[in-house]
């Protein structure tokens, strides 16, 4: 059996015919050829398949695609294009937050919201804080120092920056 | 915009050195914007996808395979089993030839082990729970798996060995048939006087430790597609694999297909950690499944299929005696060492490698004067046993560390005095094996480690009257045998038989640079080191050159990327061939300028006259007389501007050293631990890049607290694993882990080079060390295991509650 779903992925709807027991994350790798949708572990572990559903993040691999029928997904490329310019992704780069990079993509859209959230309240977290917010997502290559590092310099800057320019 | 200005500027971004700058990860990029492309990401016209049916049972006879099941499945599929693939194997000789080469008295050599073969899919005998029995083939990967489901398997009972004990017991009959015991191979290795020491030691002190079996786990697990053109007669295989000439060399071997005609490729690995530095029965299957079929064939491994049959890492079991002097020195060190290597002997580095480097290692950082010991691999009906970051030397390296602790408690001393007082300070050092040590820092590192901690240490003896939270300090000091040379395989007799990097570098006309680098990048950064190599040796920017790796068919033949040899042995190679187009440019100049090649120097995109700033000839322009305007030349020297270099390491390998220090807190009631601290002090000699070297170490000591406090593969009495998904194999997350203190000194090696020795393991090794003795001194008890969880915790620190319960009733 298979069901006609329409999703607007990364700003664009397009209707795919999928199985009802088609992972969100198969639909986007393979439907939408989004090589940005890592999977780890397909059992909700380590937060490597982490995109937006309607602005949420969400796990792909533990969605089945027929459940987002007319939601918008948002993915890592829609984050700051090619060049990866969006503040987290430079921040992880000048912190060195990212080795592999496997799990880079699901730690970048667990942790943009949160970053938003912060520069929305004007407040740089606790280090305790940004490792919390950051719990559901493994990384094995940084030791997440690196990451704690690009999250605070993100916030930083983005406060410093909007300071500027009231 | 003109063609000028569209022109790539050469040298633009020029600083005096790159090497030892921290220069931004050009891999970033790529990674950042899900560009990247791994295994999953590869794709091929008419591919069909493989589904494995593995083994439920540990050790049984099969005694059918029924397939009638897939008849209504309403889809094209396709089985193999064991039968299909009989005679296809992973085997990993040692060498058999013992007077081919002079063994030197007391050294490791595997030759006359007990081999064993595991089989693409199994032949009639299962041998541990995940191990392939049928391939299933169909055009959907969901199909596949389907299809897998629906295949019944009927196994008859054999007797499971599951433990050390079982292993050694004769009178459970031995897993491979022809064997004459369950133990792979049992060597000794010994050297210096070791009654001297037995007899003229003040104390003797004997203890028996354990690390538990773990898995390695990078976040990408493996995965391999193959497809054969027919066209030209090329079969091309992707993997997510560190190594991917030897790969190509295996399949060449075990196939019967022409080296020349495969193509091996890496492509984007999405981490390794020494998990995918061995040839798996899945390469060689999913290869010859696509020349069987004509088509192009993926298979990409599950989650539970990497925990049950990949490879795992440690299950080591120590007992070491120590012959100590009065005043607290080493006089000599017996080891005993046994690891669980499970169920195959895995290629290249066999199943001799764990306790063969823990024997090797253990004399460690400390001037031994005799030292001794025995180590074996047993066979069991567990995952076989590979290479995992640190390798062995965690192990060693706990055993060796928690016993200087013990010889401290026990004789009175202070445990960094301890170790002051017997770390190696005059070098090169010959050790009692005969192994030659470099130049290294180990008594700088203990006192710079003493003083960071000093703080901490007095806080820990203040909480020794606290009944709810204990503080303690521990520290791990070791040294890391990196880019040792052939003659160092050679002696093992092991069929990984070399290790040397090569790289080939290119000028292009336009100045711009190529590096084709046997090495493989899964997370190290390679790209940019090797390209700031390049760039100093050649005056040009690191953003001049283009790092390519990963694939036979564009890099010369290299062993890949294990064993921390990338920086020493692939930034040496890279160097060394780069001064070798750095010549030719100069001799160039040089006739241009009407001067001589010794007065050049290449900095900045110019070959400038030194001395004089203002004569020179830029860089693009003797490219492009090297490889276009070849009139221009110096008579008589040949075009071009390539040149290769392949580079062994030195026989005895570089030592790189390291102090670790953990800082803990156990609150009493619950055994929970946190980490308040951990310090690390390293020594790798120069280095390339900081930010890459800093974000290596954190990297390991993370896993090693992994395996200090968490990380447990665990198996029942029937050989049934237990652990099979990240609900129950748990690994460190952000929240538990500190931010990791890293100090260097730079002690740079003249065996390599660029003085660099080997980094990317050593942040593994030191963390199961240094929190055990933390452990040990917070609570007062002798910790001889990991993991330190907290129920182990809980049990250790039963006596101070009970200590509290009689204050408070006295
Ligand atoms: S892949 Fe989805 S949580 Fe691991
Ligand atoms: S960068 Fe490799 S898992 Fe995070």
């Amino acid at each position: 059996m298979t069901i006609d779903i329409t999703l607007t992925v990364n700003g664009t709807a397009r209707t795919v015919r999928v199985e009802p027991r088609r992972l969100l994350a198969d639909v986007l790798r393979h439907d939408f050829a989004l090589s940005g949708v890592h999977v780890g572990c397909a059992h909700g572990a380590c937060g490597c398949c982490t995109v937006h559903v309607d602005g949420t993040p969400r796990l792909a691999c533990l969605t089945f695609a027929v459940q987002c029928d007319g939601k918008a997904i948002h993915t890592v490329e829609s984050l700051g294009g090619v060049d990866a310019t969006h503040p987290l992704q430079q921040a992880f780069s000048i912190e060195h937050g990212l080795q592999c990079g496997y799990c880079t993509p699901g730690f970048l859209m667990t942790l943009a919201p949160f970053v938003d959230a912060m520069v929305a309240e004007r407040r740089v977290p606790e280090d305790a804080e940004i490792r919390e917010a950051m719990s559901g997502n493994i990384c094995r290559c940084t030791g997440y120092h690196g990451i704690v590092a690009a999250v605070r310099r993100a916030v930083t800057e983005q406060i410093e920056t909007g300071s500027a320019q009231p | 915009m003109t063609s000028a200005d569209r022109r790539h500027q050469i040298g633009g971004a020029d600083r005096p050195r790159h090497i030892g700058a921290r220069v931004r990860r050009v891999e970033d990029r790529r990674l950042l914007s899900g560009a990247a492309r791994y295994l999953d990401d590869i794709r091929q016209p008419g591919m069909l996808h493989l589904g494995f049916v593995r083994a439920q049972a540990a050790h049984a006879r099969i005694t059918d395979i029924d397939t009638s099941a897939l008849a209504d499945l309403g889809a094209e599929i396709r089985v193999f089993t064991g039968q299909d693939t009989s005679g296809l194997t992973i085997k990993a000789p040692a060498g058999h030839d013992p007077k081919s080469a002079a063994l030197p008295d007391g050294h490791q050599g595997y030759w006359r082990m007990q081999d064993s073969e595991q089989p693409l899919l199994a032949d009639g005998v299962v041998r541990f729970v995940g191990e392939p029995i049928a391939a299933v083939l169909a055009e959907d990967a969901y199909v596949a798996e389907d299809a897998a489901e629906r295949i019944a398997v009927a196994y008859e009972a054999l007797p499971v060995v599951a433990t050390m004990a079982q292993a050694q017991d004769p009178s459970i009959p031995p897993i491979f048939a022809g064997w004459t015991s369950n133990v792979y191979i049992e060597r000794q290795m010994a050297g210096g006087d070791l009654a001297a020491a037995r007899a003229a030691a003040a104390h003797v002190i004997r203890r028996t430790y354990y690390n538990q079996r773990q898995a390695g786990v990078p976040m990408e697990g493996r995965g391999v597609v193959a497809a054969y053109d027919p066209a030209d007669r090329v079969l091309t295989v992707w993997s997510s694999t560190q190594i991917p000439h030897l790969v190509r060399t295996y399949l060449a071997e075990e196939l019967g297909f022409p080296e020349s005609r495969l193509r091996v490729v890496a492509p984007e690995v999405g981490g390794g950690f020494g998990v995918k530095g061995q040839v798996f029965v899945e390469e060689v299957l999913v290869a010859w499944l696509a020349l069987k079929t004509g088509r192009p064939v993926k298979w990409v491994e599950d989650r539970r299929e990497h925990l049950v049959a990949s490879i795992h890492a440690r299950d080591h079991l120590h007992t070491l005696t120590a012959y100590v002097a009065a005043d607290g020195r080493l006089l000599g060190l017996e080891a005993d060492i046994t690891v669980d290597v499970g169920a195959y002997s895995t290629f290249p580095f066999t199943a001799g490698g764990d306790p063969g480097m823990a024997a090797k290692v253990l004399p460690g950082p400390y001037d031994i004067p005799a030292y001794a010991a025995t180590f074996r691999a047993l066979a069991t009906n567990k995952c076989p046993l590979g290479t995992y970051r640190g390798v062995a030397r965690p192990s060693a390296v706990f055993s060796q560390e928690r016993l200087m602790d013990d010889i401290a408690a026990e004789i009175g001393m202070d445990p960094i005095e301890l170790r002051l007082r017997n770390v190696v300070r005059t070098f090169p050092y010959k050790n009692a094996l005969g192994f030659s040590y470099d130049e290294g820092s180990y008594a700088q590192a203990l006192e710079r480690v003493r003083d960071l901690v000093a703080e901490d240490r007095a806080a820990a003896r203040a909480s020794r009257a606290s009944a709810t939270t204990r503080i303690g300090v521990g520290v791990a000091c070791f040294i890391e045998q990196s880019s040792h040379g052939t003659p160092d395989f050679t002696r093992r007799r092991v069929p990984i038989e070399t290790g040397y990097i090569a790289a080939r570098v290119t000028m292009e006309p336009d100045g711009e640079v190529t590096v084709d680098i046997g090495l493989q990048n899964h997370g190290q950064g390679h790209e940019t080191v090797m390209a700031q190599v390049a760039a100093d040796a050649l005056g040009v920017a690191p953003e001049n050159v283009h790092v390519r790796q990963g694939d036979t068919l564009t890099t010369p033949y290299s062993v890949g990327t294990w064993g921390s040899r990338g920086g020493p042995l692939g930034g040496g190679a890279v160097h060394e061939a780069a001064l070798k187009i750095a010549a030719k440019l100069k001799a160039i100049a040089a006739h241009l300028l009407q001067t001589d090649a010794s007065r050049i120097a290449l900095h900045g995109g110019r070959a400038v006259v030194i001395g004089n700033e203002g004569s020179y000839v830029e860089i693009r322009r003797l490219a492009r007389i090297a490889l276009r305007n070849v009139d221009q030349m110096p008579a008589g020297m040949e075009p071009g501007l390539e040149a290769q270099c392949s580079l062994d390491g030195p026989a005895d390998g570089t030592y790189s050293n390291a102090v670790h220090a953990a800082v803990v807190e156990i609150d009493i009631a619950t055994g929970k631990l946190r980490l308040r601290r951990f310090v690390v002090v390293e020594d790798c000699g120069t280095i390339l890049n900081p930010l890459i070297v800093d974000g290596q170490v954190r990297g390991g000591v993370v896993q090693g607290i992994g395996s200090a406090l968490l990380e447990h593969f665990i198996y029942d009495e029937d050989g049934q694993p237990l652990t099979t998904s990240f609900a129950d194999y748990l690994m460190p997350l952000a929240p538990e882990i500190p931010n990791i203190e890293v100090h260097h000194i730079e002690t740079p090696t003249p065996r390599t080079p660029l003085g660099a020795k080997g980094l990317g393991e050593g942040g593994a090794i030191g963390p199961p060390a240094a929190i055990a003795n933390a452990v040990a001194d917070a609570l007062g008890v002798p910790v001889s295991a990991t993991p330190l969880n907290a129920n182990t915790l809980w049990t250790l620190a039963a006596d101070i509650r009970a200590a509290a319960e009689t204050d408070r009733d006295g």
